[in-house]
């Protein structure tokens, strides 16, 4: 195995760009870097991480989360919200095509610090594929918008939620990735430094009995944001 | 620009074909339909996750927006090339086998093994230096980023994630 990464031209000039895509823009920032490439006009359009897993509590049930709007800073922990013209979905495929049959929609009204973000599903999606919608009927449960230390939390037919700003529980030394990637290094250092350390995320937390996520034990799952088109 | 001038441009976008990522002034968080108006209005794909990194990593950034707007069924047709492309580069053994493992970008979970990564993904799990082991093998400078756990401890209760750093 070759000891050095053979080949550092334009190719690998994305990765450093844009590893860690979400959030990366506001980081970008901070160091004083200048680079438009992966700015956005809405960090909570950008998804930073997506996990699923058994509830350590209670693994009967699976755990869905979303985080979006990477590096928010302690100050900007209690204002930063999500955006009200954003569908966010969680879909899950349980039958191995890579389709979704089921679908967890969130979104946001209002804005500000008196957010409440509405639940629904999980549930049969009126189509699957990119242009999603909100069908019509009742919505399963609905949370205001976490600001604090205090996680507000809410329940109905065996799903809890939550949504709001939590410590990023993202950990990696990107920022000695970004140095191997451009030359600069050629290895990790050990210990590394976690690059994310010290940030906050906006988290929505999905926490759901298996049974009805379908009969199968082996499932699909990744999650998207939509834009609304009108 | 006036919010009804930013729909009637996103109108005509929409009817050129035209993928639009949103105007500034919707993409800002400062409009709040109420309920009656989300129902049945459609929404457009702009970002979408399943694989820690592995959009960030693989795909480069004149595909990203196009990336974030297709779905994981159509990911083996449309972006093994540029998968294999950067495994190559990074000098994997195998750079085929591997896209056809992390393509499409779905994350697998089977829910009647214990959760840890890749069955599912924990907030523990050091994703990371799990994906440059897959990456770059036996390198021992690459191989490990040397970060192995969060800057705050997780909770073992819901909602699983640390309370947020305050000023």
């Amino acid at each position: 195995m070759r000891q050095s990464i053979p080949y550092r031209g334009p190719l690998l000039v994305f990765v450093a760009l844009a590893v860690a895509g979400a959030g990366v823009a506001r980081w970008a920032r901070a160091a004083d870097h200048r680079d438009s490439t992966v700015l956005t006009a809405n960090p909570a359009r950008d998804i930073a991480d997506i996990y699923s897993f058994r509830s350590p509590a209670n693994p009967a049930n699976l755990v869905l989360i979303m985080t979006v709007s990477g590096f928010i800073p302690p100050a900007e922990a209690s204002n930063t919200f999500l955006d009200p013209g954003v569908l966010y979905q969680w879909k899950i495929d349980n039958d191995d095509d890579a389709v979704e049959d089921l679908v967890v929609q969130a979104f946001a009204t209002g804005t500000g610090a008196d957010q409440v973000i509405h639940f629904r599903g999980p549930a049969v999606p009126e189509v699957t594929g990119t242009t999603g919608r909100i069908p019509d009927g009742d919505e399963l449960v609905q949370v205001a918008l976490s600001t604090g230390d205090t996680p507000v939390t809410a329940s109905a037919g065996g799903v809890t939620v939550f949504a709001g700003v939590r410590d990023d529980p993202f950990f990696f030394d990107l920022a000695q990735f970004q140095q191997i990637i451009a030359g600069n290094a050629t290895a990790f250092n050990d210990p590394g430094t976690d690059t994310f350390a010290g940030t906050n995320v906006l988290a929505l937390v999905f926490e759901v009995p298996i049974t009805q996520l379908g009969g199968s034990s082996t499932l699909g799952i990744w999650g998207t944001t939509s834009q609304f088109t009108d | 620009m006036s919010p009804h001038y930013c729909s009637i441009r996103m109108g005509a976008l929409l009817l050129a074909g035209l993928l639009v990522a949103g105007c500034a002034d919707d993409s800002a968080p400062g409009t709040a339909p109420n309920l009656s108006q989300l129902r049945n209005r459609p929404a457009r794909q702009a970002d979408r996750f399943g694989l820690p990194a592995i959009a960030t990593v693989f795909i480069p950034s004149a595909q990203k927006d196009a990336y974030n707007a297709a779905q994981p069924v159509n990911d083996r047709a449309e972006f093994t090339d540029e998968v294999v492309a950067v495994l190559t580069a990074f000098g994997h053994p195998d750079p085929a086998a591997l896209a056809s493992v992390l393509l499409p970008d779905i994350q697998p979970v089977n829910t009647s093994q214990p959760s840890g990564f890749l069955n599912g993904r924990r907030p523990q799990d050091d994703v990371i230096t799990a994906e440059l082991g897959i990456i770059f093998g036996g390198n021992a400078a690459l191989n490990d980023d040397h970060v192995d756990q969060n800057d705050k401890t997780f909770l073992a209760a819901f909602p699983y994630f640390a309370p947020p750093h305050l000023p």
